[in-house]
């Protein structure tokens, strides 16, 4: 029987969110910030060097910085993946045979081996995850829903040429998260209906046919409510003539400014960077430096 | 203990905060007393925002109270140990656009769907139905219809014979007549005044449409942000401009015609309330 | 025929329920070891079969952006962190809906109800096994417990998503297939 707590599902749908903090990093030009998600993400991905990864990790806590949101506050962000990162992490050093040229065996027990390679492979897992995490938050802190779908909306233009209509997807995403706080109201009133006749939407056992069955007296609804918004949406829409996208004007005009595009340059240096160090093997090459010190 | 005088419904020092211990909780309910006896209508007034909702969902089991205690037909609501089913069914709660939660393809499988949770035998299941169904004024061979060919009124009475169905002694109604045209609202207001005609039962109604309580409610509580403001006989209350005026809330339009006769100086009786009565009163001034 | 401006609406609000599933885990049912079978490229189904091949994309690619997101940002299971690689979160998901598409579109003229189901069930199975597939190919499980999961979470997650799509779809274009009148 779900606790009456569980109907309260507004608080819970928050895809990251926005702290207006007013700053130097919230007034940059959105598509600027969104490239710079992107360079982020394909400079994580794509290194294979934890020096690289330090410094991404460095750009975006400075970044956090900047952006005055609290580094602790940031941080939290990262503590519900721990346990899983940690599991993940271990799988990696014993699991999954490290087959890099150089790999000593660190440790041994039974029939578990863990290589320096694996070490690596784990370090590099959980430095990725970490970066990315505070990146996209970063980006979600310091830029509101409009501003993002705006910023997503100018980005596609040049796609236009192959056929994507820039505006109309940027239409369709900015559609569904307004929709979201909507669909979480009728959840609850759809699912405290149902509970006020009987229905066990929390129970569990059975097979595939018995579960699905069960979800049907919210799902049903839950979908037909929806279409019925969707069909007021599209009356609505074409009442105000709304006709697409083509030779469509905004009333606020996004300009690229000399900082954004500094921002942006030193965004792309970064990544490249940190892809380079990986490509070039920095990371063996520092070891064995500290190593002759020693 | 004199049973005909404990309250089938006992709300006593009520507070609710809703999404309680994070940034954005707000109080709901702020220390509500309300109690409905056996055989009474009660009705809460109050603008949208006042907290009727959330009180009403205290009546089935939805909350447990944060503070404050709630009966409901001599079982504690407050009690952890007891099965929340039970006073689900003891308790019918109809919300608000309740057609929007039929979900069964064919009309009688969801007006079935209450007395089947309640593991009742086909034949047990099979008479619950017909007899919900007839109480909403729906024939019995709608049954093999679908759900959503039905206009919006017959769906209206079907979700509300879906809660019927499960036999229960109090029914807490949300907005009942909204979004019904006039036919349909008086439909409404006739099953329902005839299914509460039975003395062991009790309807409480929560609207911001004050007509409805002047045709149902025995008994009138008027809530604002949370608190009870008013409480007593609709005719009393309705008197109260000078507190429903400010909280966003108007007399039905019978009663003001009748307050401004007597502003006139003409006499009429308090107890009008409904257009019927207003209009027989006007005629005996008339031929007076 | 549908407008354009439909085809946005829809593509929105599938794309929010969607999201919403996963959001809140309504779009989870707990299955064996943990694993859970997932109803959220229903909606992406759903959206196909009303509105078309391209709807179900985008609804898809909604639903993968997600996936990757929520992988990031709050996982709920070790294998979430996998779907931070847009590879295997966008990618496989942006099938999902012409497949649908095709398969009902093919069967629809010969029975609606056999049609939506044959859509869910492959739609569902495309998501299955291309995900599957691109973590067997980046090598983060072996192949063969790979097959394991295809089936004993992939087949059942094909018949939920079957049954879900037809009750929804055939509610909202009021079809009528199998019995003919209520069980009461």
């Amino acid at each position: 029987m779900p606790e009456p707590s569980e109907f309260e599902l507004s608080g819970r749908v928050t895809i990251g969110q926005y702290l207006p903090t007013g700053s130097v990093l919230h007034r940059l030009d959105p598509r600027v910030k969104l490239c710079m998600g992107l360079l982020l993400i394909v400079g994580t991905i794509g290194t294979r060097s934890l020096l690289g990864l330090a410094i991404l990790m460095a750009a975006v806590l400075f970044g956090l910085r900047l952006a005055r949101v609290s580094l602790r506050f940031a941080l939290s962000g990262l503590s519900p993946a721990l346990p899983f990162l940690f599991l993940l992490a271990l799988l990696q050093v014993f699991a999954i045979p490290q087959h890099v040229a150089g790999s000593a065996v660190v440790w041994r027990w039974r029939f578990l081996v863990a290589t320096t390679g694996g070490l690596f492979a784990a370090a590099l897992l959980v430095g990725r995850f970490c970066v990315l995490v505070l990146g996209i938050s970063l980006l979600s802190f310091s830029t509101n829903t409009t501003e993002l779908t705006h910023g997503v909306e100018h980005l596609l233009i040049p796609l236009q040429r192959f056929g994507l209509p820039a505006h109309e997807f940027a239409l369709v995403v900015n559609i569904a998260i307004r929709f979201l706080p909507i669909l979480a109201r009728e959840a609850e009133r759809l699912m405290k209906a149902q509970a006020s006749r009987g229905a066990d939407l929390g129970r569990s056992g059975g097979g595939p046919v018995t579960r699905a069955r069960r979800l049907l007296p919210l799902m049903i609804p839950l979908f037909l409510v929806s279409l019925q918004r969707a069909d007021g949406l599209v009356e609505a829409m074409e009442a105000r003539c709304y006709v697409g996208g083509k030779g469509r004007t905004h009333l606020i005009q996004l300009r690229a400014r000399p900082v954004d595009m500094a921002t942006l340059a030193a965004c792309l240096g970064l990544s490249l960077l940190a892809i380079g160090l990986g490509t070039l093997g920095a990371d063996a090459w520092l070891l064995h430096r500290l190593a002759s010190h020693t | 203990m004199n049973t005909a005088s404990t309250p089938i419904v006992e709300v006593r020092g009520l507070w609710h905060t809703y999404l309680a211990g994070t940034p954005l909780e707000t109080p709901s309910l702020r220390g509500v007393d309300l109690c409905a006896l056996r055989g009474e209508t009660v009705g809460i007034i109050g603008p949208t925002g006042s907290g009727k909702s959330t009180l009403l969902q205290h009546l089935n089991g939805l909350w447990r109270p944060q503070r404050g205690e709630v009966h409901v037909c001599g079982l504690s609501v407050n009690d952890p140990a007891i099965d929340l089913r039970v006073i689900r069914q003891q308790v019918g709660l109809v919300f608000q656009n309740p057609e929007d939660q039929l979900f069964e393809r064919y009309a009688g499988d969801d007006v079935a769907f209450g007395p089947r949770n309640l593991k009742l035998g086909r034949e047990e299941v099979r008479e619950r139905v017909r007899e919900a169904m007839e109480q909403c004024g729906l024939p019995f061979s709608f049954k093999d219809r679908l759900t959503l060919e039905l206009s919006q009124g017959e769906r209206r009475r079907l979700a509300l014979a879906g809660v019927l169905a499960q036999r229960p002694q109090v029914l807490a109604l949300d907005e009942p007549t909204a979004g019904l045209d006039p036919q349909g609202r008086l439909e409404l207001l006739r099953i329902l005044r005839q299914w509460g005609k039975d003395g062991d039962r009790a309807i409480i109604l929560a609207s911001h449409n004050m007509e409805d309580l002047a045709e149902l409610a025995t008994r009138v509580y008027v809530l604002v942000a949370g608190q009870v403001v008013l409480e007593g006989p609709p005719e009393q209350v309705f008197e109260r401009t000078d507190v429903l005026v400010p909280a966003g809330l108007s007399v039905p339009p019978a009663v003001e015609v009748i307050q401004e006769l007597r502003r006139r100086g003409f006499t009429v009786p308090h107890a009008v309330l409904t257009p019927a009565q207003a209009i027989r009163q006007i005629e005996a001034i008339l031929h007076a | 025929m549908s407008s354009n401006t439909r085809k946005i609406v829809i593509a929105g609000v599938m794309g929010a329920i969607s999201i919403f599933l996963g959001a809140t885990h309504l779009g989870f049912i707990p299955w064996l070891a943990g694993a859970a079978l997932t109803i959220m490229h229903v909606p992406v189904i759903v959206g196909a079969v009303l509105e078309g091949p391209v709807v179900g994309l985008v609804i898809g690619l909604i639903f993968g952006a997600f996936s990757l997101l929520q992988g990031a940002i709050a996982p709920t299971g070790p294998t979430d962190v996998w779907f931070t690689n847009p590879l295997v979160s966008i990618l496989p998901r942006l099938f999902i809906g012409p497949v649908a598409w095709l398969v009902y579109s093919a069967i629809k003229r010969f029975n609606e109800a056999t049609a939506l189901v044959a859509a869910g069930v492959l739609g569902s199975l495309t998501n299955t096994v291309l995900v599957l597939g691109v973590l067997g190919l980046y090598r983060l499980l072996p192949w063969s417990l790979i097959a394991t999961i295809a089936v004993t979470n992939g087949l059942p997650e094909a018949v939920v998503a079957a049954i879900v799509t037809l009750a929804v779809v055939a509610a909202w274009k009021r079809i009528e297939s199998g019995r003919k009148g209520s069980t009461v």
